[in-house]
């Protein structure tokens, strides 16, 4: 146990800062044009995200011809840290950066890994994921939409939703229901569906940040034919597929929190000082447990960590996505009520404006709070979690 | 970071536990509630093992291991509600003598303790003022709530002085101590009175250096009271789990009910998050860092967290069975409570680490 990495992974940190600092765009440029959507990716970042692929600072953990370098888990930890501590980030399709791409790396052939998944990572082109749909949420495996099989094509009809990004999106990995008479999660495939494919309809409707926050979607297939050769990994395998995407980097995902978490200490603890409520006994008690929660968080995390670097599965990682995503939300409740009716208002920024970065985070403190329930809402609500962690961790019977 | 405990951190963890469960059990405990056993035989073990001198310097004849260990060793015997003066011998007066003797009184009371010796801290610098008398020094005032402040064979108190906080080593003899009752029967607390007491200049320790050996010593001492309720709140849930899937209603375990899972899920997560943050403790009191003061005081906050939900979820769960006095439960509930209110409440450590990260905003500010 010791507070740093060793030497090794501590110079491959500085060898990323130093790069970072010399090829981040500047302001302007990450100003001229805003994404609009997680798959819509503004051509000035659509460079940017292909000179870190073509410098293997993109997935730094994969073969140089997949935008890597071949680094260790602890190498890609700390590049992880880094482009989160500059509050860059390196695509703007994080969908397919950090889950189709991989999936499609672990599960396609060479054929597909060339025609799909380079292409996301040198942001050519974007990617939706298509999974949950209104009668399956936290139940995935009850999905219903149909992909038949006839001759050298699939025809898909049915219906996905949630699908974020979709309508800026020039493909969707699709999870469809090609054997309706195999147990639930055994009649699953998973296909690269093009958007553009005759009978694809996308809808995308407003969340709860307002009716001009588009990025969720419906989307709707309507004998919608999708070339046999699109299909991922094997006939009826969909749901390893599915495991997989979502358990893509797992020993990794709670950074996100650890880092919504010290931004709350940093933009609020500014915030706080600056109206003089630092010496205020009811601030002082919330703010001190956003601390706890944040160190907490940050320590389990390098616990996993560590961990997953050894090939052990760390039963400290089943908590974390619960515990980071209600700290963060907690967190952030708190520091809207602490700034009274200020904390309403939705043009009041809750932090300078970090160009390089999602608008979300420097957000009002209202759409801060209301985005932090994706935390305790998307990829297993907490509730699921807490299900989850009874029986597989504590042993409790179903 | 590497935060993973080191395979002999993990052996050594593994070897106390073991020892503590077999040596003392809840029976031994309860006997020492209800005053047939002082709990010394316990110690003897102990002594014979060397814990108590885990953390006194080599150089000094004791094991010379770091406050990593000593967290791990502490939330063990917490689970067992070890009633031995264990907890302040080694995470109050040691850290205070380790850091604040001179050289040669340091090798004599750092030896009398590798021998067996116990020993108890007054952090004390509010209400007991030391003036110096010829070579030597005289103390008075009132020390509250000592930890083993009854029992212990010597006690440091931290006293004030016209040149900030001076340590005075004691022996029992010469204080005034009585007992407190606390609700956990298996735990001491004492007032000890010093009324015009004498200290020689040889076991006085006054100077620039002492105010920064206090409040080293001071954070040790929170981080072993954090680790202590960690470790009772964690046979809490133990305890707890094993009910959950024994006990039916309506013809399946109570465990299977979600409502049920969800409460002791959050006590897992609560445990979780205060171990972590005392390790942390233990790791920066190891490594010298800068950020003590405020890892100690997060991992107090967390462990006040933790016994609040685990104690109150523990005792609901149980039901009608966790409000009796058979059931061990209450054993672990008392332990884990009694810590809290020590060295600073969660409520003050929590506005302790807030202050210490807006202090720091502060000073960015500033520049």
């Amino acid at each position: 146990m010791r507070s740093t990495f060793d030497e090794k992974t501590e110079a491959f940190r500085r060898e990323f800062v130093a790069w970072l600092e010399e090829n981040a765009p500047d302001e302007a440029t990450a100003l001229s044009e805003r994404p609009r959507s997680t798959a819509h990716i503004p051509a000035w970042a659509r460079e940017w995200q292909r000179k870190l692929f073509d410098a293997g600072w993109l997935v730094p953990g994969n073969p140089p011809e997949h935008g890597g370098r071949n680094a260790s888990l602890l190498e890609v930890f700390v590049h992880q840290e880094e482009i989160g501590r500059h509050h860059i980030y390196a695509s703007f399709n994080p969908q397919g950066l950090s889950i189709i791409a991989p999936s499609l790396l672990v599960f396609g052939t060479e054929e597909q890994k060339r025609r799909w998944a380079v292409p996301i990572l040198r942001a050519e082109i974007t990617a939706a994921l298509g999974m949950s749909e209104p009668d399956a949420g936290s139940d995935l495996a009850g999905l219903r939409t149909r992909a038949v099989l006839d001759g050298d094509r699939f025809v898909v009809n049915g219906q996905k939703v949630w699908t974020s990004g979709a309508h800026d999106a020039d493909v969707i990995l699709a999870f469809v229901r090609t054997d309706p008479d195999a147990p639930k999660h055994k009649g699953l495939s998973c296909l690269i569906v093009p958007t553009d494919s005759p009978g694809l309809t996308r809808r995308p409707f407003g969340s709860i940040v307002g009716p001009d926050d588009l990025d969720f979607n419906e989307v709707f297939f309507d004998d919608v034919e999708v070339p046999a050769e699109n299909l991922i990994g094997e006939l009826n395998q969909g749901w390893r597929v599915a495991t997989g995407s979502l358990g893509h980097e797992r020993a990794m995902l709670w950074l996100g929190f650890a880092e919504r978490l010290d931004d709350l200490i940093g933009h609020g603890g500014r915030e706080i000082v600056a109206r003089g409520l630092d010496d205020d006994p009811l601030t002082l008690d919330w703010f001190g447990n956003t601390v706890v929660d944040a160190n907490a968080v940050r320590l389990l995390g390098y616990r996993t960590l560590a961990k997953a670097g050894r090939g052990v599965e760390a039963t400290e990682q089943s908590i974390l996505k619960l515990f980071g995503s209600e700290a963060s939300q907690a967190g952030t409740l708190h520091m809207m009520e602490t700034l009274g009716v200020d904390g309403l208002d939705p043009d009041r920024r809750s932090a300078p404006l970090d160009p390089l970065h999602d608008e979300g985070f420097t957000a009002s403190w209202w759409e801060r709070y209301v985005r932090s329930f994706a935390g305790t809402i998307a990829g297993g609500t907490s509730q699921i979690q807490r299900n989850i962690i009874a029986e597989r961790v504590l042993g409790l019977p179903r | 970071m590497d935060f993973e405990l080191d395979a002999e951190q993990v052996e050594l963890q593994r070897v106390v536990r073991d020892i503590a469960e077999r040596e003392c059990p809840p029976a031994l405990v309860r006997s020492v509630i209800d005053g047939s056993d002082d709990g010394l035989g316990l110690w003897k073990t102990f002594v014979e093992l060397d814990w108590p001198s885990l953390t006194v310097p080599a150089d000094d004849g004791g094991m010379g291991m770091t406050a990593v260990e000593l967290v791990i060793v502490i939330e063990e015997l917490g689970r067992v509600a070890d009633p031995t003066p264990f907890l302040a011998t080694t995470s109050q007066y040691l850290p205070l003598v380790r850091a604040c003797a001179g050289p040669e009184a340091r090798g004599e009371l750092l030896g009398a303790l590798c021998a067996g010796g116990t020993g108890a801290a007054a952090f004390a610098a509010g209400t007991v003022r030391a003036r110096r008398d010829g070579v030597g020094w005289v103390l008075d005032g009132t020390a509250a709530h000592v930890v083993d402040g009854d029992r212990a064979a010597s006690i440091a108190v931290v006293a004030a002085t016209d040149d900030g906080p001076g340590v005075f080593v004691l022996p029992a003899q010469a204080v005034a101590a009585t007992r407190t009752p606390a609700f956990d029967g298996s735990f001491h607390l004492a007032d000890v009175a010093l009324d015009g007491v004498r200290v020689d200049a040889g076991r006085s320790f006054v100077g620039s250096e002492v105010a920064a050996g206090v409040a080293q010593a001071r954070d040790e001492a929170v981080a072993g009271l954090a680790a202590t309720m960690v470790g009772a709140s964690q046979r809490v849930l133990e305890l707890v789990l094993v009910h959950l899937s024994e006990r039916k209603q309506f013809g399946v375990p109570i465990g299977s009910f979600q409502a049920v899972k969800h409460m002791a899920v959050d006590m897992y997560v609560a445990i979780e998050r205060a171990r972590a943050l005392c390790h942390f403790a233990g790791l920066t009191l190891a490594e010298d860092d800068p950020r003590r003061a405020l890892a100690a005081s997060m991992a107090k906050t967390a462990a006040g967290d933790c016994q609040r939900l685990v104690a109150r979820h523990g005792i609901q769960l149980f039901g009608g069975l966790g409000y009796t006095w058979e059931n061990d439960l209450q054993i672990f509930v008392r332990r884990t409570k009694v810590g809290e209110p020590l060295l600073g409440s969660t409520s003050e450590h929590r506005a302790r680490a807030a202050r210490a990260v807006l202090a720091g905003h502060r000073a960015t500010e500033a520049v």
